[in-house]
């Protein structure tokens, strides 16, 4: 169905990250927004992005927002990051879904929910790192890989999936030994995304809690947020809700204070 | 949602939040129809990785309980669930708690019709006198030895003794369960459970074209689970003595096991032994013993009486299954498969060492089998990707075989499907050996396709 040949060629195949996104992420990192902004301004496409990002009802801005320089002001350097990231991400995300029943606007509300959550979450937790506050943005990677790998197999997929309960990373790491979060950090490595954003993506599989309590405390919580969020109805219509296993006994000790945290009642 | 279909049970499993919005977007109407044309005799719904839920959120499934109750008479209810969790679902339908809830997936098996897991010592316990009782009695029908704890302290200390018992069951609670003709297969023979009074009715219950393909496709011992009927009539007799007539130009063997002779006339017994039906007290006193189950249930071609060629239809269609099979093994070994020939002819196996082999049946627009003949180590590969690891054991290879033969028959289905020919299938058969294949395919003709996977030589077999 998928050999180890087609996920290398996958990966192959991932462009690097434009030379633009990447002078804007290096002066962003120097917390340089005027600069990162200039450069950013450049790229039609990214200030597309941006501005129907922070314009979705969730960012709950009054006026709109449309000016890179505006919006990167109002973001701050550590959002402006993740939001850039995000775009980075989009650009990998295919024009036609297939496996799952996505399009351009609902992925990038995904996107969305989740970077506005994970922004709560950091803050409930008390952290302030630009970096941490940006892994959120590789999450929807598994996604967009699983996308690209099963979309010519959806109907085995479903036969599979008929017979045996089986998710889709279990699938890819019984056949080739490497599973969607091992691909999603590959995407983060080759494009110099910081190491801590592939380790913490790791963790937030559920299945590969780390060494570093930190880093796993905070794939737990990435863990929840993620099927906190495919539980919404318009992701459980898109099928998303079981592409990846929830592993419930990973997040029990942080559900209560995410419940909360989450007014769910 | 699609619930996943395994021994006869269908199993639903939710993931996350589940609130109204959710599970109505979980459940869909197809989804609740095609759970009802499953026509499972349990199905259930795991909670297990359902982290929160609220009365909203279980609503739409015991709403698809209902429908497919209603339908199939099938057994319905919630699984895999801790203390908090059934202590809410009780609070939310107190007064209204229809359908059934088992604490994990292995208690309702014992509460299905499924002989695989027989003779367990269950300790059970509930604070509900009547429950307890009812727990009891299902569990004795379907062939295990429970052990009623009457108080919560006996339970406790009957509780500590360790390996006592195999199950031990708590938080459980049974209710309306099933009534229906349900078809089980253990090892080779088929398990029809009938219940109440047997009369005309069962003509329609029964599904006969079901029976027939099982036939067809070579199963020779079926055996009628009649622990809990009351009576039998006159119009049922002649139903079942028919059966039994046209079973025996296949050779097969149909049992009643535990049909009591209190309100059926005893000359009833007579007129249906003389037409071939054998009757045990116990399903044990068939199951257990190998040796009468190995005599019952031997693959025999002798006496069909209708070889049947292979037509037009099944021919133009050939490509179709050739490639649902290929692509499945391709999916399921991750391997190249070439194709060596091809020929209409009788079925002939050069290697038989090592080799374990399956057959399917399809009936509807057009009818026929198809026969899967693997090396070993094909269907060991196979079996990784779904149990996750190597394995020796011949059974659970068989097992996983039986599956994947099933995923080729839904394959199969689905590609008529789009050429409008629209096929139901049965229930896949598995060999240990190709001798014992032989004995139902030898003979008839069909078309052979030779492939190689890997160098691994497997054989596809079309046959009517």
């Amino acid at each position: 169905m998928i050999t180890q040949e087609k996920i290398e060629d996958y990966i192959d195949k991932i462009p690097p990250a434009p030379k633009i996104l990447k002078a804007t992420l290096t002066h962003l990192g120097n917390g340089d927004l005027v600069k990162a902004a200039a450069i950013a301004k450049e790229d039609k496409a990214l200030n597309n992005y941006l501005k129907l990002l922070v314009n979705k009802p969730i960012y709950g801005f009054k006026n709109e927002v449309s000016e890179v320089s505006q919006i990167f002001g109002i973001l701050g350097v550590s959002r402006a990051q993740q939001a850039v990231y995000n775009y980075m991400l989009s650009l990998l995300s295919p024009s036609k879904w297939n496996l799952f029943k996505l399009n351009r606007v609902l992925f990038y509300n995904l996107q969305a929910d989740l970077s506005m959550n994970w922004k709560k979450i950091l803050e409930h937790l008390g952290i302030e790192d630009k970096d941490k506050l940006s892994a959120i943005s590789l999450l929807p990677a598994s996604i967009i890989v699983s996308e690209a790998l099963f979309n010519e197999k959806k109907k085995d997929v479903a036969l599979l999936r008929s017979v045996h309960e089986i998710d889709l990373n279990t699938i890819l790491k019984r056949l080739c030994g490497m599973d969607l979060f091992d691909i999603a950090q590959k995407i983060a490595q080759k494009w110099e995304m910081p190491e801590e954003i592939g380790e913490i993506i790791q963790a937030a599989s559920g299945v590969k809690p780390s060494d570093d309590a930190d880093i796993n405390t905070l794939g737990k919580w990435m863990h929840l947020l993620l099927f906190y969020t495919l539980s919404q109805p318009q992701y459980i219509e898109a099928d998303l809700n079981d592409f990846i296993d929830f592993q419930i006994e990973y997040v029990q000790d942080i559900y209560e204070e995410f419940s909360q945290l989450m007014e769910i009642s | 949602m699609r619930a996943v279909l395994k021994n006869g049970i269908g199993v639903f499993h939710p993931q996350g939040f589940l609130d109204g919005a959710s599970s109505i977007a979980i459940l869909s109407i197809e989804d609740i129809e095609a759970t009802v044309s499953q026509n499972a005799g349990m199905v259930l719904v795991s909670l297990k990785k359902v982290i929160f839920f609220n009365r909203n959120g279980l609503d739409a499934f015991v709403k698809m309980f209902h429908k497919v109750r209603a339908a199939n008479h099938a057994t319905v209810g919630f699984c895999d669930y801790d203390a908090k969790k059934y202590e809410a679902i009780i609070k939310f339908y107190k007064d209204d708690l229809s359908f059934s809830l088992f604490k994990t997936q292995e208690i309702a098996t014992l509460f299905s019709s499924n002989y695989k897991n027989q003779n367990k010592n269950v300790l059970l316990y509930s604070d509900d006198k009547s429950q307890r009782a009812a727990m009891a009695i299902e569990l004795h029908d379907n062939g295990h030895n429970p052990i009623i704890a009457q108080t919560q302290e006996e339970f406790d200390e009957k509780a500590k003794a360790e390996n006592a018992y195999d199950i031990i069951i708590t938080e459980t609670y049974l209710g309306q369960m099933g009534q229906k003709v349900a078809t089980r297969v253990t090892g080779n023979a088929i398990i029809y459970t009938v219940s109440s009074f047997l009369d005309a009715e069962i003509g329609n219950t029964f599904n006969i074209e079901y029976h027939n393909n099982s036939l067809n496709v070579g199963f020779r011992l079926f055996i009628f689970d009649a622990y809990k009927v009351v009576s039998m009539n006159v119009h049922a007799l002649n139903f079942f003595s028919k059966l039994s007539t046209s079973a025996a130009e296949y050779n097969a063997t149909i049992c009643f096991v535990g049909l009591s002779f209190d309100k059926t006339p005893k000359e009833f017994k007579e007129i249906l032994e003389d037409s071939g039906i054998m009757f045990f007290n116990h399903m044990d006193d068939i199951l257990q013993d190998k040796e009468l189950l190995k005599e019952l249930g031997a693959s025999s071609a002798a006496n069909i009486k209708n070889k049947r060629a292979l037509n037009k239809v099944t021919v133009t269609e050939l490509p179709n299954f050739i490639d649902a099979t290929v692509a499945t093994i391709e999916m399921m070994t991750n391997s190249k498969a070439m194709k060596e020939s091809a020929k209409v002819d009788n079925i002939e196996v050069k290697n038989q060492e090592n080799t374990i082999a399956s057959s399917i049946g399809f009936y509807g627009d057009m009818d026929g089998m198809v026969v899967l003949i693997f090396p070993q180590e094909i269907a060991k590969k196979a079996c990784e990707l779904l149990i996750g690891e190597e394995t020796n054991d011949k059974e659970m290879i068989l097992d996983t075989l039986a599956e994947l033969v099933n995923i080729v028959g839904g394959k199969v289905k689905t590609l008529l499907a789009d050429h409008d020919v629209s096929v139901d299938i049965t229930l896949p058969r598995t060999y240990p050996d190709v001798k014992s294949l032989l004995e139902i395919v030898e003979g008839k003709k069909g078309v052979q396709v030779d492939l190689s996977f890997n160098d691994d030589k497997f054989i596809f077999f079309l046959t009517r």
